[in-house]
């Protein structure tokens, strides 16, 4: 099976495509690792692999060759030329990139041939690139105007001062999210290579030559892809622009702040970057062990949701029923009566999906002093067998860049690519460059590569754990020496979803047994929220539906909009107090409103899939009235007389490390283990499943608008009408 | 100059005079409350709002003319409450006051006086033609 295109197959290869060995645990240990040859950049020795490129080379030397083309996590293309160096006893000046070092090689970076190279490249370059910086949106963060600047010419040749000959090309319609100025495209061909090789879509490409050659889709089609929002980054000039960003700022105005994406259970890593109190837009951080440099659409993009149908102020029910805005202490007082008359019993709290850990824990401490045990997080999970008791039953235990080195991925009724986006693209890495086989059990969906589609029946399962099943997959699972085997948290929330956990627990304790490094964990769960892992973890019962038939008196919804509490399944006189950030269907039914902070306007504590702890960053103050989280529930708690026993961060987080230290621990996952005893307990409840899995998320349309977040943006939204659009087209 | 001069008597029934017109010690006492001066003079007029306007050639130029606002203002009188009749003789543009010049014109689209509302509730602000940065959440509405 040939994986990726013929001219990237024979392509020089570059080994740090795959995440630096540091981060994988997993990388070719046992293989010997060939001698290095010694290279002299600019007479300065450095030794380095066979296969190694000039450039790769220099970096180590710590001289940074100039180039366009080259990405180090894509194919080496070599057509740019701005890499040019002089190689001694070479005729001609080579491209770094895609010159493989030999021994004894001499480079010179800096000598009188590569500068005039380089000058000669870059005066090119610009006789075919408009002069329209000014009202370039790249301006400022632009590889062509850095370069320019340091290795261009100090003077220009150009005559054509009436522009009669000057290179026009029209603009492409590549979706809402992406602004096209094809005259400005310099023909890097890094959209072609990212939306090829890791986005997996390949419509973008090349046509004509010479003058003539344009970068498009050749008949205008949008890009459908989950992470196209990654081309505006890796464009080098301003060819490729965000469209909803497009004239709003310069880079040398907006303050950035590190933060943490929510929108997804991956907890990528985000720069956001702001201006006069405003998000103007959200990059990527470069995190080797999640997200690598790149960034979903819906975590780049749904930002101006924060900035729409935001709580600003707290709300009662008025005497006809409508919610109108009141003082803090109005509402506070209101929540606190409500809270102390109810009998505790009949209190049910519920975590939502964007909960961060702080309000979670703050809530559940409030609810367990009045004397409540009712603390549940909307997404259920079994309880019966270990239950969330284990942290490993409910984590990606693999680690998001493990699964590069996995050689069986076995995915079990969890659409992936719409799931976790960046964990598909991770899967995919490895299925291009690893010859990784994927199998799965759900619906047909489109991955991305091509996977062995066991079929939707939850029986499949029950076959390959009990090793009766006769299907491929079986023998392939058994053979593998690194398997994997992720299970979607979606699936657990059926009747059989008790008896298909317990399976999949079986299947891959027996496939761990098998392996020979046994520090490899093969059993994942997929959680669908970022609320999800921390709740568990703090101890809240996973799933409303007991208590919500036992008919509470008071619901407490902490950001919990993913419409499993409705105002039919409760009683008639119960109180709903909402507290969080959108008005969305949380609000839509509650009594008393507390408006909380969304992730970009508080410190907090967020665990992604993985049981990764990590923290986001204030980068704008909360809109309006506005509060931090867990200040309204400690607020709350003095009024109600049972104040909590924290003033300030460090004493929430304080409680946090005493609950779980892995929930302070940022930045590191904790091993986990205990997957044997999980298995042990969970044998118990294995009976026969006949269910079929099915999976939320199957179309790229629904992929944009899941959360309370994601649902306010007005970009989501244009992305779904305009998926919707492109499903009518013939093309 | 008669004796009572030289001995400054007159001042002192001046004294008196400005204590008696202006009602006694507890007028007196008032009047410095509410503002901070006494004076005697003749009532020249009243507007429309209770305004009192006084003039006493005694005074300097300057200070000859004054007004005494209506008591409902108490203390919140400022010079925007005398309408635009008595400004001209307040400022020494004329001499007559508006009740006894025949020449001032009098048509019936004139608008009532208002006093300046800035400051105040009743203030004139200009709506933003600017987008809220936050759109807040708008609760439906039960029939």
């Amino acid at each position: 099976m040939l994986r990726q295109p013929l001219t990237r197959a024979l392509a020089l290869g570059s080994p740090t495509r795959l995440a630096p060995v540091t981060t994988r645990r997993y990388a070719e240990q046992a293989q010997a690792q060939p001698e290095k040859v010694e290279v002299f950049i600019d007479d300065q020795p450095v030794h380095v692999l066979p296969g190694t490129t000039v450039l790769q080379a220099a970096a180590l030397a710590g001289v940074e060759i100039p180039r366009f083309c080259y990405h180090e996590r894509l194919a080496v293309a070599g057509n740019c030329r701005m890499c040019l160096v002089e190689v001694e006893k070479s005729p001609k000046p080579v491209a770094a990139c895609a010159m493989p070092v030999m021994k004894g090689m001499r480079v010179k970076t800096n000598s009188d041939l590569t500068k005039k190279a380089r000058e000669g490249v870059m005066e090119f370059l610009l006789v075919n690139h408009p002069l329209d910086c000014p009202i370039c949106d790249q301006g400022g963060e632009c590889d062509l105007q850095d370069q320019s600047m340091a290795f261009g010419s100090d003077r220009s040749r150009f005559t054509d001062i009436h522009f009669s000959g000057k290179r026009a090309v029209e603009d492409k319609d590549v979706g809402p999210l992406i602004k096209t100025i094809m005259t400005r495209c310099i023909h890097c061909t890094r959209c072609i290579r990212f939306a090829s090789e890791v986005a997996g879509v390949d419509d973008f490409g090349t046509t004509g030559r010479g003058t003539d050659m344009q970068v498009g889709t050749y008949v205008e089609k949008m890009l459908l892809s989950e992470l196209s929002g990654n081309i505006i980054d890796l464009c080098p000039v301003g060819a490729l622009t965000s469209k909803p960003y497009s004239f709003a700022a310069r880079p040398w105005e907006t303050r950035r702040i590190d933060s943490v994406d929510v929108l997804d259970p991956l907890g990528s890593n985000i720069v956001v970057a702001t201006r006069t109190n405003e998000v103007l837009r959200i990059l990527p951080r470069t995190n080797e062990e999640i997200n690598e440099e790149w960034l979903s659409d819906k975590s780049r993009f749904a930002c101006d949701g924060l900035k729409r149908q935001r709580l600003v102020t707290p709300m009662l029910k008025d005497s006809r029923g409508n919610l109108t805005p009141v003082e803090w202490e109005d509402a506070v007082v209101a929540a606190a009566s409500a809270l102390r008359d109810c009998p505790p019993d009949k209190i049910l709290a519920v975590g939502g999906e964007m909960a961060d850990a702080e309000s979670l824990v703050a809530l559940k401490d409030l609810v367990n002093r009045l004397g409540g045990e009712n603390v549940c997080t909307e997404q259920y999970f079994p309880m019966e067998g270990a239950g969330t008791d284990l942290r490993s039953s409910y984590l990606l235990n693999t680690k998001i860049a493990n699964v590069e080195d996995a050689d069986f991925v076995l995915l079990i009724g969890t659409n992936v690519r719409f799931e976790a986006p960046l964990l598909n693209a991770r899967i995919r890495k490895a299925f291009i460059h690893k010859e990784t086989d994927v199998a799965f059990i759900g619906p047909k969906v489109d991955l991305t590569y091509e996977y062995m589609h066991v079929g939707d029946s939850a029986s499949l399962v029950k076959d390959l754990a009990s090793g009766t099943s006769g299907h491929e997959v079986m023998k392939r699972l058994q053979s593998a020496k690194r398997p994997v085997v992720i299970l979607g948290a979606d699936q657990l929330k059926t009747k059989e979803g008790a008896a298909l956990l317990s399976y999949t627990q079986e299947l891959a304790s027996k496939l761990q047994e098998n392996l020979q490094e046994k520090d490899w964990k093969v059993l994942n769960v997929l959680q669908r929220t970022t609320g999800q892992v921390a709740a568990l973890d703090i101890g809240y019962k996973p799933g409303v539906g007991p208590v919500l038939a036992s008919g509470p008196k008071l619901v407490y919804l902490l950001g919990a909009d993913a419409g499993v509490v409705t105002r039919e399944a409760l009683p008639k006189d119960v109180t709903v107090i909402y507290q969080g950030h959108h008005g969305d269907q949380g609000a839509s039914i509650a009594d008393i409103v507390l408006p909380g902070a969304a992730y970009t306007e508080k410190r907090a504590t967020y665990v992604n899939a993985e049981g990764r702890a990590q923290q986001t960053l204030p980068a704008v103050t909360p809109p309006g009235k506005a509060r931090e989280d867990w200040k309204i529930i400690r607020a709350l708690s003095e009024v109600c007389g049972e104040g909590l026993p924290y003033d300030n961060l460090d004493e929430v987080r304080s409680r946090l490390a005493e609950i779980s230290p892995a929930l302070v621990a940022y930045g590191n996952v904790q091993g986990n283990n205990y997957f044997a005893q999980a298995l042990a307990l969970a044998k118990s409840v294995q009976r026969p499943v006949s269910g079929k899995l099915d999976v939320q998320l199957k179309q790229l349309e629904d992929f944009f608008m899941t959360d309370p977040i994601s649902r306010a943006s007005p970009t989501m939204a244009k992305c779904v009408q305009a998926v919707l659009k492109q499903k009518q087209s013939p093309y | 100059m008669s004796l009572g001069k030289v001995f400054a008597l007159d001042k002192v029934a001046n004294l008196f005079n400005i204590i008696r017109q202006n009602g006694g010690l507890r007028g007196v006492l008032y009047k410095l409350y509410r503002q901070d001066d006494i004076k005697d003079g003749v009532l020249v007029g009243e507007d429309k709002y209770g305004n009192k306007y006084f003039e006493n050639p005694r005074f300097f130029y300057g200070r000859n003319r004054w007004v005494e606002y209506a008591d409902r203002y108490h203390l919140n009188y400022d010079a925007s409450q005398i309408p635009a009749e008595w400004y001209g003789w307040m400022h020494y543009k004329t001499d007559l006051p508006p009740h006894q010049d025949p020449s001032r014109p009098k048509y019936k689209w004139m608008l009532d006086h208002t006093e300046n509302l800035s400051g105040t509730t009743g203030q004139y602000t200009p709506y933003s033609t600017t987008r809220p940065k936050i759109e807040a959440w708008v609760p439906p509405k039960s029939a």
